[in-house]
Formats: C-alpha cells, sequence, structure tokens
C-alpha cells in the first residue's frame, strides 16, 4: 500500500455502512413485507440516534476549532461533510423504499395508508369526530412573534408549521407552530371494508388545519422534526471518545443545537425559509422527506396483529438437549457445563438457575449484574424473594440516567427494600459484563455456579438478539466470578484473575497478547488462524496488532456485524484478513473469539467490543470456554457464520460492503443455526428413546 | 410460605468442610483469605480480598495510627463482615485476624485493637517477628518438601516487608537461623523523606541504607550454594511483569539481573505511574522500588543469581494452622527444637544432659496429661526449656538460673513469640533454688495462665533434672501412678536410686506445691 494511504476506515462512515446494510434487508424482496417495514424502522432509529450522538459530537468539536484527523485522516469537517452526504442518500434510498416499494405492496396486502386527501366522507366525519374528541384539546398552536423567540421544540418529535395571512394593515406574514408532542397515537384506525386501514396524526392535524385557526386564512403548513445533540450530555456510552472534556461546552448548551431539520419534500420555500432562520440551520442540515417523517414509527404497524403472512415464520426458542425437564439446574451443572445460543435456544434455563438459587435452602449468596430490566422481570422477582428468605443479595444495577433519577426507579428500590444490596454502577466506568453468581454450600464443601453472558438478562431482547450463555459450576471460573465482583463492588482491590480477563484492567493486553502469539507461531513456522465475531471493531490498537498477524501469514476472519475501521485485503498491510457482516432477522450481539494456539484452539466469549471505550472505560469480562463439548459447538457456531452466503456481506478495502456472489449451495447461518437447534433435541429425544430406563428396586444394580 | 425447591431429604447431609477467614492486617493493606478446610486438614481457599491501608505510614513516621487510618480499618474490616455472613463465618473459632509490624510498633496499638473490636466484634492478634516467620513457614513448607532443589540445598527464605525484613535459613528443609532485621520498604521511604533528599541522591541514600542490614546478613548466612526464596507482594508483582505466564500456584524462577533492570526503571518512575502500569494501589506503589531494591542488593551480596518466587503469604501459613488444629505440628515442633539446640552450641551446653532432661520432661509431660491439663505445645516450650536450662552457666555460675532466663528471653528462637519467649525463660529460671513469686520479673507480667503453666512445668522441670542427678543418661523408662496420695515414679532396670532420690528431696518441693502431692523415687520390681 502507498504511504498515503490510510490504514483505518473512518467509524462514521462505516456505521452508516452498517445502516445501509439494514436498509438492504428492508429492500430485499425475498422478506416478508412487514418484516421489511421492521428494518427500514429501524434504519430509521439508528439514523436518529447517530445524529444526536455522532453528528452532534462532530458539530462540537468544529464549534471548538479542533481539526485534528481522526485514524482515517479525516478532519472533523470532513467527515461531517462526508457523514451529511452519505446520510441523504441514505434518506433518499430510505423513502424510495418506503413510498415506492413497501407502501403500494403494504395497501396491496391490506395495510393501507389513507392521505388526508384520499378520506372517503364516511371517514372524513369519523375523523372528525376524532378530532374534536381526542385531538383538539391535546394540541396547542403556538404563535410565533419573531423568529429569534422561536419556541422550545422538542428533540425529534414531530411539529406542524403553518403560515398565516398577514394581519389586516400588515404585510408580514405570520407564523405558528403546532407540536404533535408525544401524548397522541401517531397511527390513527379508520374503518375499512377490508385489512386495516389508518391515517396518519399530521395528516389529520393538516386537513383539519383551517379548525385550529377560525377565522384566520392558512397559507401554508408542513410537517418539520428536529434532532439536537442536547441530550447526548447523558448519554457517554455512546460517545466518550467525542465527549472527553467538553462537559463545560454541554452545560452551556442546556437546550442543545440543531443538527438536523426533517421537512416534508412539499414544503414552501416561504416556510422553510423561517424555519431555518428561527433555527440556524445551513441548508445542508436540511433534509427533505418524500414520505412521511419519522419512518422509526412505523415499527409499531410491523407489530400488528395478524397478517402472519408478512411476517418471518416463527423460530420458537429451542429446549437445550443437556437438561432434562424438571431436573435441578444444580444437579445439571454439578454434572457438566452448558453451553446455550440464544435465540435459537430458550433462555428459560438461565433464568430457571436464579429461581432455583432463590429457593433453596442450601444458598448462600447471589451476586448479580443487571441492566435496567423491568419490575415484571422474573429475574428481578426471583432476586428480591431470595434476599426475603435470608440470602446475601448482590445486584449491580447499570443505569442510562443520572444518580438521582435512578434514584426512583422502582423495581431497584423494591429489591432494596427486600434487603438486596444494590449498588448503581461503578463509577466512571459503564458496567457492560453480564455475570450471575450463586454460592451454594453442598456437602463436599462451597460450589460457585455461574453464568457467564454475553447479552444482556432481559427476557424480551433475548429473544431477538443472538447471545450465548455458558453456565458451569468450574472451580475457577466459579472463584475468578467472585473475585470480579469484589472488584467491582469495592469489597477488594482488583485481584489477578485465574481464567477470566476483564476490562478495564487487563483486557486490553490480554487480548494483544494472543493475537500477538499467533503472530508468533505463524513466524515460527508453526499453523495460526484468529476468528472474532464481534458487534464493533475501532480500536487502533488491537487493528494494528491485526494487521501484523496478516502480515506474518496468520489466517484472520472476521464476522463483524456493524462498524469496522479495519481495512481488510490491503496488499502489504491485510491480505489476509477477510470481514464479513451478516444482517439477518436477529440482531447478531455475541461475541466469540477463537485463536488456533498451535492446534489447541483457544475460545472464549466475551461481552465487549474492540472499541476503546469497551477496553478501556467499561466493565467487561472475557471468558474462556474450556468445555470441549461447548467450546466445539462455539468454534461450530463460528463456522457457521463464516460460512453464510446469503445474508453475509463482504468489507472492500474501500470500506463498502457488497453481498457474496457465491453459486454454491443456499446457506444462511441463522437458519442453519435454528435447524441445528431443532435437530439437537431430536436426536437427544431420540437417544432417550433407544436407551430403556427399567425401574429397579433402590440400591439393586445392573448385574455384569 | 412453602416452595417445592425445600422439600429436601429430612435428613441433612454431613458437612465435611469448615468456612474460615484469615485477616491479615499490614502495613499497607488489610488482606483476607475465605478457605474451607476438610475434615482431612486441606485447605481449599474460596476468596481473597485485600483493601489498601496506609498503617505502616503511619507507625512508621509518627509511631501511632492516626483516627483517619483506624476508621479506614475499620470500614474494611465491616465490609469484610458482610462477605463473612455470606458464608456464615461468625464463630471467634473460625475468623483469626492478625496485624503485624504496622500495628504491633505502633504507640496506640491498644487503642486500635480495641477500636477494631468494638466497630467489628474481630479480635485482632497483633503477631512479633517470630510469629510471623513460624506462620510463613509453614506456607512455605510444602515448596521446601517436593522440590527436590530445595529440599537438599541451603535455602533463604526472605520477605522484605514495609517495617522488617524476615529471613529464615533453611538447610535440608530445616529451619537453622532465623531472624527479623529492621529493614523495610516504608522506613526506608521515610527516611528519604525525611532527608528530603534530592532525588539524584534518592538511590544512593537508599543503597547505603540497606547495605547495612545486606552485610549483617551475609554474616549471618553466607557460605556454599545458595538459593532464594522471595516472598511478598513486591516480588510477586515483578514475577508478573517477567513472567507474565506465571501461574502463581509453582515457584517461579526470576534472573537477579531482570529483576535489577526492572527495578532501575521502576526507581525512576512516579507513584502515580507505578500505580498505573503495574495496577497497584498508592501504597503498594510506594513501596514497589525501595522493596525490589532490598531484594536485589541483598541477592548480589550472597552472590545469587535468580530468585525463587512464591504466592505463599502470611494468610496461606494461617490456614494451614488452622486445618493444622490448635497444636503445633510435629515438623513445626522440631523445626522449634532444631533451633533450640543451635542455640545451646553456642552457649556451650551439655548437649547430652540437656537433651536427655528433656526427654524426660517430655515423658512425664505425656504421662502426667491429666494433672497438669497443659496445653500440646507446652510440651514443645518445656523441652525448650528443659535443653536451654543451663546455658546460663556460660555466663557464671553464680545464679545461673537467672543468666539462662535472660539469655533466652532475649534471644531468636524460630517459631517462638515474644511470649512463649519468656515462658520458656521462667520455667529454665525456676529449674533451682526459689519458687515462682509475684515479685519476680516477667514472672509478674504474667496473666494467671501463663503463670500456672510456668509453674506446672518447672516443676516437671526439677523432676527431669533430678533423674539425670548422675548426669549419666542412665534412666531412660519411667512409669508414673498414683498411691496413697503420693505420686510414685518407677524406675525400671536400675540397681540403685539413691542419688536420684537424694535430688529429688531437696528439688521436689515445687512440685508438692504445684501440684498438691509429693513425689516418690522407687525401682519397679521386674
Amino acid at each position: 500500500m502507498s504511504e498515503n494511504e490510510p490504514r483505518f476506515l473512518n467509524r462514521e462512515l462505516s456505521w452508516l455502512e452498517f445502516n445501509q446494510r439494514v436498509l438492504d434487508e428492508a429492500r430485499d424482496d425475498s422478506i416478508p413485507l412487514l418484516e421489511r417495514l421492521k428494518f427500514l424502522a429501524i434504519t430509521s432509529s439508528n439514523l436518529d440516534e447517530f445524529f444526536m450522538v455522532r453528528v452532534g459530537g462532530l458539530r462540537l468539536l468544529i464549534d471548538r476549532r479542533l481539526s485534528t484527523p481522526d485514524p482515517s485522516g479525516m478532519t472533523p469537517a470532513e467527515q461531517l461533510q462526508a457523514v451529511i452526504e452519505r446520510s441523504r442518500r441514505m434518506i433518499r434510498d430510505q423513502y424510495a423504499c418506503f413510498s415506492d416499494d413497501l407502501e403500494p405492496k403494504l395497501a396491496e396486502a391490506g395495510i393501507k395508508r389513507v392521505r388526508g386527501s384520499e378520506l372517503s366522507e364516511r371517514q372524513l366525519r369519523a375523523v372528525g369526530q376524532i378530532f374534536d374528541a381526542e385531538i383538539f384539546s391535546v394540541l396547542t398552536p403556538m404563535a410565533v412573534v419573531s423568529a429569534e423567540e422561536f419556541p422550545l421544540v422538542a428533540n425529534q418529535t414531530l411539529n406542524v408549521c403553518v403560515q398565516l395571512a398577514p394581519a389586516p394593515n400588515s404585510t408580514e406574514p405570520r407564523f405558528a407552530i403546532i407540536p404533535l408532542g408525544r401524548a397522541l397515537p401517531r397511527f390513527l384506525t379508520l374503518g375499512s371494508d377490508r385489512g386495516y386501514a389508518f391515517v396518519l396524526l399530521e395528516d389529520v392535524v393538516r386537513k383539519l388545519i383551517d379548525r385550529f385557526f377560525p377565522g384566520e386564512d392558512v397559507v401554508a403548513h408542513a410537517s418539520f422534526r428536529i434532532t439536537r445533540n442536547a441530550d447526548f450530555a447523558l448519554r457517554d456510552d455512546l460517545a466518550p471518545d467525542i465527549l472527553a472534556g467538553m462537559e463545560g461546552i454541554l452545560a452551556a448548551r442546556k437546550h442543545g443545537q440543531c443538527v438536523r431539520l426533517e421537512v416534508d419534500s412539499d414544503i414552501s420555500p416561504e416556510l422553510l425559509g423561517f424555519l431555518k432562520k428561527s433555527l440556524h440551520i445551513e441548508d445542508r442540515e436540511v433534509f427533505p422527506a418524500r414520505g412521511p417523517l419519522d419512518l422509526s414509527a412505523f415499527m409499531q404497524l410491523a407489530d400488528l396483529p395478524g397478517f402472519e403472512s408478512l411476517k418471518n415464520e416463527p423460530w420458537p426458542p429451542q429446549d437445550s438437549p443437556d437438561i432434562k425437564a424438571g431436573e435441578s439446574m444444580f444437579d445439571v451443572l454439578s454434572r457438566r457445563d452448558i453451553l446455550l445460543y440464544h435465540p435459537y435456544q430458550s433462555f428459560e434455563p438461565v433464568l430457571r438457575l436464579i429461581e432455583e438459587a432463590a429457593a433453596d435452602p442450601d444458598v448462600l449468596a447471589i451476586k448479580q449484574i443487571l441492566y435496567r430490566t423491568s419490575r415484571k422481570s422474573p429475574i428481578v422477582a426471583a432476586l428480591a424473594r431470595a434476599a426475603q428468605r435470608g440470602k446475601y443479595v448482590t445486584v449491580i444495577v447499570e443505569l442510562k440516567a443520572r444518580f438521582d433519577e435512578a434514584r426512583n426507579i422502582e423495581w431497584a428500590r423494591n429489591l432494596e427494600e427486600a434487603g438486596v444490596q444494590v449498588i448503581y454502577g461503578v463509577k466512571g466506568l459503564k458496567t457492560h459484563a453480564k455475570v450471575c453468581v450463586i454460592v451454594r454450600r453442598e456437602p463436599h464443601g462451597i460450589t460457585r455456579y455461574v453464568h457467564f453472558g454475553t447479552g444482556n438478562y432481559n427476557e424480551i431482547t433475548s429473544r431477538v438478539y443472538s447471545d450465548a450463555s455458558f453456565l458451569t459450576s468450574n472451580e475457577e471460573l466459579g472463584a475468578d466470578a467472585v473475585t470480579f465482583f469484589n472488584a467491582i463492588t469495592g469489597y477488594s482491590q482488583p485481584q489477578n484473575y485465574r481464567r477470566i480477563e476483564a476490562a478495564p484492567t487487563g483486557l486490553r493486553t490480554r487480548l494483544l497478547e494472543l493475537i500477538d502469539g499467533e503472530t508468533q507461531r505463524k513466524q515460527q513456522g508453526q499453523n495460526a488462524l484468529i476468528d472474532a465475531k464481534l458487534n464493533s471493531l475501532v480500536d487502533p490498537e488491537i487493528i494494528n496488532a491485526l494487521y501484523a498477524a496478516s502480515q506474518a501469514g496468520v489466517p484472520v476472519r472476521l464476522n463483524v456485524r456493524g462498524i469496522c475501521c479495519l481495512r481488510p485485503g490491503v496488499p502489504g498491510l491485510s491480505e489476509n484478513i477477510t470481514v464479513v457482516s451478516i444482517v439477518d432477522r436477529y440482531l447478531e450481539h455475541a461475541r466469540i473469539l477463537r485463536f488456533h494456539h498451535g492446534g489447541d484452539d483457544l475460545v472464549f466469549i466475551s461481552s465487549a467490543d474492540w472499541m476503546p471505550r469497551n477496553l478501556d472505560r467499561r466493565i467487561e469480562l472475557f471468558v474462556p470456554i474450556e468445555d470441549p463439548p461447548s467450546r466445539a459447538r462455539l468454534i461450530s457456531i463460528l463456522e457457521t457464520y463464516f460460512d453464510d452466503n446469503v445474508k453475509a456481506r463482504v468489507l472492500l478495502p474501500n470500506g463498502h460492503y457488497e453481498r457474496l456472489k457465491s453459486r454454491k449451495k443456499r446457506r444462511r447461518a441463522q437458519e442453519r443455526l435454528y435447524e441445528e437447534a431443532v435437530r439437537l433435541v431430536k436426536d437427544a429425544e431420540q437417544t432417550r428413546q433407544t436407551i430403556f430406563e427399567p425401574h429397579r428396586a433402590p440400591g439393586s444394580d445392573i448385574e455384569q | 410460605m412453602t416452595t417445592p425447591a425445600t422439600d429436601k431429604p429430612a435428613s441433612e447431609p454431613v458437612r465435611t468442610t469448615k468456612p474460615v477467614a484469615v485477616i491479615d492486617i499490614g502495613t499497607s493493606s488489610v488482606r483476607m483469605a475465605i478457605a474451607e478446610i476438610s475434615n482431612s486438614g486441606d485447605v481449599r481457599v474460596l476468596e481473597n480480598l485485600t483493601q489498601a491501608v496506609s498503617l505502616g505510614k503511619d507507625t512508621f513516621t509518627r509511631s501511632a495510627i492516626s483516627k483517619t487510618t483506624i476508621e479506614d480499618c475499620v470500614r474494611v474490616l465491616k465490609s469484610y463482615r458482610r462477605i463473612l455472613r455470606e458464608y456464615q463465618i461468625d464463630s471467634p473459632e473460625q475468623i483469626r485476624v492478625v496485624a503485624t509490624s504496622a500495628v504491633r510498633e505502633a504507640s496506640n496499638m491498644l487503642a486500635f485493637v480495641d477500636r477494631v473490636y468494638i466497630a467489628t466484634g474481630l479480635q485482632v492478634e497483633p503477631i512479633d517477628e517470630a510469629e510471623v516467620n513460624r506462620i510463613t513457614f509453614l506456607g512455605i513448607q510444602p515448596y521446601l518438601i517436593s522440590d527436590p532443589t530445595l529440599s537438599h540445598s541451603r535455602c533463604i527464605v526472605v520477605e522484605v516487608g514495609g517495617g522488617s525484613t524476615e529471613l529464615l535459613l533453611v538447610k535440608d528443609g530445616d529451619v537453622v537461623y532465623s531472624h527479623a532485621y529492621r529493614l523495610g520498604s516504608l522506613r526506608l521511604r521515610e527516611t528519604l523523606e525525611a532527608y528530603r533528599a534530592p532525588t539524584l541522591k534518592v538511590r544512593n541514600i537508599m543503597e547505603t541504607h540497606i547495605h547495612r542490614t545486606v552485610e549483617e546478613v551475609a554474616e549471618h548466612v553466607k557460605g556454599g550454594n545458595l538459593e532464594m526464596i522471595a516472598m511478598g507482594g513486591d516480588m510477586r508483582v515483578a514475577a508478573r511483569q517477567l513472567q507474565p505466564e506465571w501461574d502463581g500456584q509453582s515457584l517461579v524462577r526470576l534472573r537477579v539481573r531482570d529483576v535489577e533492570d526492572l527495578t532501575n526503571k521502576i526507581l525512576v518512575q512516579t507513584e502515580e505511574r507505578i500505580a498505573r502500569k503495574y495496577r497497584l494501589s498508592f501504597p503498594e506503589a510506594e513501596t514497589l522500588g525501595p522493596a525490589l531494591l532490598a531484594y536485589v542488593l541483598l541477592a548480589k551480596e550472597l552472590d545469587i543469581k535468580e530468585f525463587l518466587v512464591t504466592n505463599v503469604n502470611l494468610r496461606d501459613g494461617l490456614l494451614k494452622e488452622m486445618a493444622g488444629g490448635a497444636g503445633w505440628s510435629r515438623e513445626f515442633s522440631k523445626q522449634i527444637i532444631r533451633s533450640a539446640i543451635d542455640l545451646g552450641h553456642k552457649f556451650a551446653f551439655d548437649e547430652a544432659h540437656a537433651t536427655h532432661v528433656a526427654g524426660l520432661c517430655t515423658t512425664l509431660f505425656q504421662q502426667l496429661k491429666d494433672e497438669h491439663q497443659l496445653p500440646q505445645r507446652f510440651e514443645v516450650i518445656l523441652y525448650v526449656a528443659a535443653l536451654l536450662h543451663e546455658i546460663g552457666l556460660y555466663v557464671s555460675n553464680r545464679s545461673y538460673h537467672k543468666h539462662s532466663m535472660y539469655l533466652i528471653r532475649n534471644s531468636e528462637l524460630f517459631g517462638l513469640g515474644k511470649r512463649d519467649l519468656l515462658l520458656a525463660a521462667l520455667v529454665a529460671r525456676y529449674h533451682r533454688r526459689a519458687s515462682p513469686q509475684p515479685t519476680h520479673e516477667g514472672y509478674n507480667t504474667l496473666d494467671r495462665e501463663g503463670r500456672v503453666a510456668v509453674a506446672k512445668m518447672a516443676a516437671l522441670l526439677r523432676v527431669a533434672i533430678a533423674l539425670d542427678e548422675s548426669r549419666s543418661q542412665r534412666i531412660h523408662e519411667l512409669n508414673c501412678s498414683y498411691e496413697g496420695g503420693r505420686l510414685v515414679i518407677s524406675i525400671p532396670r536400675v540397681e540403685d536410686l539413691s542419688l536420684e532420690q537424694l535430688a529429688l528431696k531437696q528439688n521436689g518441693a515445687l512440685f508438692e506445691e504445684t501440684f498438691g502431692v509429693p513425689v516418690l523415687l522407687r525401682m519397679a520390681r521386674s
């Protein structure tokens, strides 16, 4: 490669490429319609967050006149320019997908959006009634006297801007804003002969706009939506690299600068000019939409009851073949380790372990990390029960909100009232590890049962995220898990672990050692291989280590769902590295790593992505899976992903992705993982049926 | 409320393990190990915790522990209490809390111990150097036995602590010398601060200070091939740096040269950088450089090329001791006796007589168990007193029993703490002449339990001495029995006992005073 060529891809553009892959799913004809709508909605909400955090962050850097280039060599101004251009193209594609493709096809399939002008007389009457009864009293138009006194418009909410004719004896146009707020439903159901018909709230408001301004002449009206960067002072999880040292600036911008204005594409020039002036928006920050604003709201429609033919066939979570119905999880785990791959396999055994622990008289203590979860969560209920029974329960709750707000969270309070020791995160670090330890007194001594996961303890997300769970009573892993808890709860300084590794203490070093280990082996003529499945790969130090491995001849296969700043396949830099990304019906979330280690594979699961924030500013876990069947299964899962030729997209050296053009037999990883989960259960059943277990008198053995 | 999971078989499983905890209040941290001890005495460590406190800094600069530091310790110990409750460790015999030099040397040691007791219910036991050595040896012993190169070589076990440097010289698995030197990493730090030494001189001043001790050590241990086991957290940090793949279980070898390079690097770094780079608490970061320098200089003086580093620490020894019950192991007693014999040689004792009397003492101690009711370890103390009862003769014939007492009392005997040493010294003192009096120096510092034990042991010693009045070691067997309110000691296979009988008449008064019965010596009829 030439010297001027950047070694890294820009993370913002790489993220946009990820969103594009999600959008490609929305555009994929072979996918059921409502699933496509869901993908489209996801791209829209993803983009909202992106503008709020990343674009907002870039704007702040530019305002501070910081021009240090990022690892890819782009200054903040160059990045902003590129990001906006790329987003604009994506938004164009989103609306093309919605208006030209999905909307007509949905209407054909019986889900019809009725525009204001299309309302039948009967429908109009009904809408009028709803307007009078529900809408009119909730919405309040605000007159805008001057651009300087523009009312405070909430971030990412829908609004209608209205232009009224000049007052008598004046030539000045008058403007008003009607914020649509969050209280009213976006979709209003209409009576229909066939299927489901709906009208959007903004269409109703605009259709009946005169009712807000009796006696006035409404000249023009349009919907708009703004995105501010205000919100992200609290979202340090998303942009710490940008946020570093900016708290002062943020405090001064209580209401946040506006970074994006979305408007109907048919907005009148006067209205647009007025909004731009009032919101201090430049042309490049204006995004006209050829369809309804805020497509993320259509997620609701995708979950519409009925219309099963427009949805994916269900893939019900399967049981684990290693756990017999009715058997105690303690018995199962004292016999063997269990690896579960969700959502193909049910999360229920994890839940069951915690519930059994809560009721078991020999359990002394339970320690668990919980992300924000609901009061209805059966795990929370089990933990409260355990504490009420006198067990020592410690829960580390990671809250996204500030501490005082966290205080108000009812379920955490309830846990405290039940006697649980609740710890609200670790100062300065976000707790991202997912682990639960159960300390149980058994006849031969204390045994620790541990669950390590790559996903949150959340029954809802565990149905749509692909994650790995590892359950074990291994002595060393148990000791490590307890040591880990002692460290993050402040009972002890961090100690060295026997098997696991954790961020922010030793994980970065350990990863570099493992990668370097493969490089060394290759240089000494041994076989070497690195396989990694991650959500994001950003960290320059790790990427450089992977480049070094590639240059030594180590084949590096990466499955990175989202951002990847590594440039694969560049001669002299990374020709031995391939990167694929899989976007399919389940969100790829598991982090699985494999190092060849001279033929004696080292396999790990982890909560950490390879990003500076994960390795340096979060509490993460990295767990070796040494149980041979579990390790073999993880390797086979990795192989299944690398084998995908349906949903896999390959990353090119220029940062773009393309689908694999394979003539081989169609192999779709998620489908095969589901089939395998089904097969495992069937095989186990069959084995059970071919082994007869006669009822015997107690104590009698089979005669040999 | 009933739940299905509680429907267990009615009979409780027989528990074969006992959870225990040991807490070690050191110079820079308070550490706790939680373990399980099985019926067979195996120790399984469940948790290791450590939290930083700056006790040593207080004691070695201001000679007292500050109020804030006391409260820091209380806070740490309270948090440990919670973990202890999780394991249902709550009775005093399941917990042992020891404190080393930083607490022991603090002028407000008692206030510290009391405050901790009031706040946490934990009884802190300040232990002296000998006790630390003894416990450390318990922890390191398995390595010495299992490693063939070590079990057959001369080996020093060194720990440079915050306040002192503990040293054991082990030969063929036996401790032949033990000593605590006043060289400590925190003391070094504080000396430098007192000097307000300019940065360039710091190293020189440290080296000068270390050299004083190093030369002293060399005098004691020099000669022949020597292995060096370096204990202590500072050395473990070095091991993790130099041998990242070290599993922490085995002994790891570090080249002195490599440790020296690392030390040179560390000595020029700020504490902040050291803490960050090696992931240490600040109190640990402060002592790392000086401690490593002390190890390196000592190794170079002794011409040692490699350090052996282990993960063994004081808590391992404490746990081993808990696993072994209250008594001292046979192996351990052997080490103490071995070290007493070395002391005897130093003062040119009559070894044959001394060991014979000591042997008779053991026989008497065992046969009269029901009478004296003393714990097992007093057997060893009595044995030591018997070995050394005449060493005062080295000083003078006049009142030599008093010379014996102060020689014993002021010597270092491996494995015997200050109190045990005083007991042995007093027993030796009372082997002749006056019976114990409450006005006697040393004796008057003992509590009642101690006073009674001294009287009982001295009474046994006097009987044993009488039995070897001939100094010919001719009485080997004896048999104690009660007849008509007298203790009768029957001696088989001896023709004439008149010499011994006479000696007993002169020396037996203390026995009668103490046990309330006269002693009679008699030839056993075959």
